[in-house]
């Protein structure tokens, strides 16, 4: 036990070694925060709200036109109020003419039930349809007002957007929804990039052993268990770091958002990352290690069926798919977290890691049930390294043709 | 002679073993001892099931009947390991890692703690003169020093069992050279080596003992000396005449089935006209008096001591010497 002990260490140690100390490894540990950094900024870079849109406006009403303008230079636009008896075609023309975006054509009976009409380059954008209906609306809304001869100070009352939000509560606590699905969303995408990127790196790290042929020595010096532990351990821990030091400068990221995005002159949106209660936690770092372990054991065994890179491409399959279906099963947990359906999909082992995190914060699951879950989920995952291990021992030194079904199961008795 | 003496007088029992992959019979019943301080050689043409019997000394394999006893009274299994050390057939590093760190790393996991292992992985570069390459990949290494590392990581730990096969697979002669004697000094310091070759030249240098197995089935056993002692005796002897008149007085003589068993072509057409095996109940110096009698004058007359070769292919067969498929690799 002691030497198994020392065995998984020694070979933990080389493989993690093996991995941090390459270039790439540090290139990509680097450049991953740049890009996540990249990820927020570009949005806010790219995703203005049309500044410096020239846009004119041809009134008919005579009072909408003052109030348009303020509220679009708010914006920072450039309206311009021009002659209300300005023919549309020539500001088609200066719209072709590239002097001007586009222009509001607002009709006599605008505040009863005509229809304000944009044209422009820009007219297909949803900003910019979304910002001027906003605008049109709150200045229209403020001018029926008048015409009734409502007093401003009530107005004001009148036309100030109503607060809103959704809760999700099991009647216990209370969890701010739309918070928690993100949250969930989120170990499932993080759980489903570290699989995609380290347990398929146990796999290809197996096929590498064979393909440099160094497996006949391994195997004969120590347990094919302890080799394929000790990978599995060495290959997460790489990722484990890789994903502390992202995650690390996430955080630090979103802490100082505003200051990094004004840096490039950009500005936030709202919304900040719930507070994570110690509970939550625990059980999505669970389900994280044991998901990880569960399918870096699968693709260990596929590794071991293989004796090629590009074998492992249609082996791997079954796997891929398993995931993609599993992380398309998220909304079967969003929309009912407490349905039969979403109880199902979170006690299987294959889909459980990706999908109890978000069930669980979404107060679908009790701690019966996540402990329930989370048991089948290590259980399953001791059998398929044992099942795995045993593949490992006899298909390593397999190099010809991919065995059949038959032929694994004899393997699975050796 | 006691069980427990007995053991410590064995470095490996092998009893019986069989080892099928599918409807092929890779290991047939094969059984051979190894005592200790000598050298072995596991002597057979290609797919004769060396490989498959090392492997299952080995722990990669389970026989599917008999057992394999090693050292003093271990299965092959983790606690054997740390007290073998393994050639494989399969050469293979891992391609990334330090020439150093590669040796380390067998030695740790043969037993060695890190800083011993570190020790002995740079005095055996030293020793096969790859110390400037420590530093180096094993990718950037050629494959004859990839070799030569290879020995150094089933050496490190100075087992009391070298199993090497076919180690001369890839060598040059100078390295061949080395390998020979510091297999000698393994021997010399009373440690035991198995090594397994199709390579007769190279094994006769060297083996106190050999097996000789073809299709999964043992051929012979024995020591080398005894083995060639025994082939002499079996009466094969090279004839030569003087001409083709002494040649032709000597027919009715050779066709005589109560002297001569079987005539041959002779190995050496130079030297000898012919090669005939003794029929049995004849003696040597019966044939030489008959010979004479019938005027047969003669150029030479040879008891013939077989080399290595020889026996093998004798064994063997011509056929099974060329090289077979390689059910390992179905």
């Amino acid at each position: 036990m002691m030497r198994d002990l020392h065995d998984i260490y020694v070979i933990a140690r080389r493989e993690l070694l093996e991995r941090i100390k390459s270039k790439w490894f540090v290139a990509i540990t680097l450049l991953g925060p740049i890009g996540m950094i990249a990820i927020i900024i570009l949005p806010a870079l790219f995703i203005s709200r049309g500044e410096g849109t020239k846009v004119e406006i041809v009134d008919k009403t005579g009072v909408l036109a003052e109030p348009l303008k303020a509220a679009l230079t708010q914006l920072r636009w450039k309206p311009e109020i021009v002659d209300p008896a300005t023919p549309e075609t020539r500001e088609m023309d200066r719209i072709r003419d590239k002097q001007i975006n586009g222009f509001l054509a607002v009709p006599a009976d605008a505040l009863d039930s005509g229809t304000v009409v944009y044209r422009g380059d820009n007219g297909a954008s949803q900003l910019v349809q979304v910002l001027l209906r906003e605008s049109i609306r709150l200045a229209i809304q403020v001018e029926r007002g008048k015409r009734e001869h409502i007093a401003d100070a009530t107005l004001l009352k009148l036309v100030a957007p109503p607060g809103f939000d959704a809760q999700q509560t099991d009647g216990k606590s209370a969890a701010a929804g739309a918070g928690s699905f993100w949250l969930g969303y989120a170990v499932a995408y993080v759980l489903l990039l570290v699989i995609m990127l380290y347990a398929v790196g146990v796999m290809r790290s197996v096929v590498q052993e064979k393909t440099s042929r160094v497996m006949e020595l391994m195997v004969a010096t120590i347990k094919p268990r302890s080799l394929m532990t000790g990978k599995i351990l060495g290959v997460g821990l790489a990722g484990l770091i890789q994903v502390a030091v992202w995650l690390t400068m996430g955080a630090f990221t979103l802490a100082y958002r505003d200051q990094i995005l004004g840096l490039f002159g950009a500005t936030a949106g709202t919304g900040s990352l719930p507070s994570l209660a110690f509970g939550e936690i625990a059980v999505s770092l669970a389900f994280f290690f044991a998901g990880y372990f569960f399918y870096a054991s699968m693709y260990a065994a596929v590794g071991a069926m293989v004796s090629s890179e590009q074998d492992t491409q249609q082996v791997q399959m079954p796997i891929t798919v398993l995931l993609i279906v599993g992380f398309a099963c998220m909304t079967v947990v969003s929309s009912d977290p407490r349905g039969s359906m979403a109880t199902l999909v979170t006690m299987l082992p294959c889909w459980s890691p990706l999908l109890m995190p978000m069930r669980y914060l979404l107060g679908g699951a009790g701690v019966g049930e996540v402990a329930i879950s989370l048991v089948i989920l290590i259980a399953s995952t001791v059998l398929i390294a044992r099942a795995a291990a045993k593949i490992y021992r006899v298909g390593v030194l397999m190099y010809g043709k991919r065995p059949g079904l038959g032929e694994l199961v004899r393997w699975l008795r050796y | 002679m006691t069980g427990t003496s007995r053991m410590a007088a064995t470095a490996l029992v092998v009893r019986n073993v069989v080892k099928v992959f599918g409807n092929h019979r890779a290991v047939d019943d094969v059984s051979f001892e190894v005592p200790r301080g000598v050298v072995y050689g596991i002597l057979g043409p290609n797919g004769a099931g060396k490989s498959t019997t090392l492997r299952m000394i080995n722990d990669i394999y389970a026989p599917d009947a008999g057992e394999i006893v090693v050292l003093d009274g271990l299965r092959p299994g983790l606690e054997a390991a740390q007290r073998i050390g393994y050639l494989p057939e399969e050469r293979g590093l891992y391609p990334k890692m330090k020439v150093a760190d590669m040796i380390e790393l067998i030695g740790e996991l043969r037993g060695l703690a890190r800083a011993e292992a570190r020790r002995r992985a740079q005095r055996w570069l030293d020793r096969l003169g790859l110390a400037q390459w420590a530093g180096n990949k094993v990718q950037d290494l050629s494959k004859g020093m990839q070799q030569k590392v290879q020995f150094a990581t089933a050496l490190i730990h100075e087992p009391e069992l070298v199993i090497l096969d076919e180690p001369w697979s890839g060598l040059d002669p100078i390295n061949a050279e080395v390998l020979r004697e510091v297999v000698e000094e393994i021997r010399a310091a009373g440690r035991t080596v198995l090594f397994s070759t199709h390579q007769m030249e190279q094994a006769e240098k060297l083996v106190d003992r050999i097996c000789i197995i073809a299709r999964g089935q043992k051929l012979l056993e024995g020591s080398l000396s005894e083995i060639k002692r025994r082939a002499a005796a079996d009466g094969l002897i090279s004839l030569g005449f003087v001409d083709a008149a002494a040649r032709a007085a000597a027919e009715p003589v050779l066709a005589d089935r109560a002297l001569v068993a079987e005539q041959r072509a002779p190995r050496a057409a130079e030297l000898a006209d012919c090669e005939v095996v003794l029929a049995g109940g004849a003696t040597s110096s019966q044939l030489l008096a008959a010979l004479l009698a019938a005027a047969a004058t003669l150029r030479r007359f040879e008891l013939v001591v077989p080399t290595l070769h020889q026996i093998f292919v004798e064994r063997v067969g011509e056929s099974a010497a060329v090289a077979e498929r390689r059910p390992e690799a179905e």
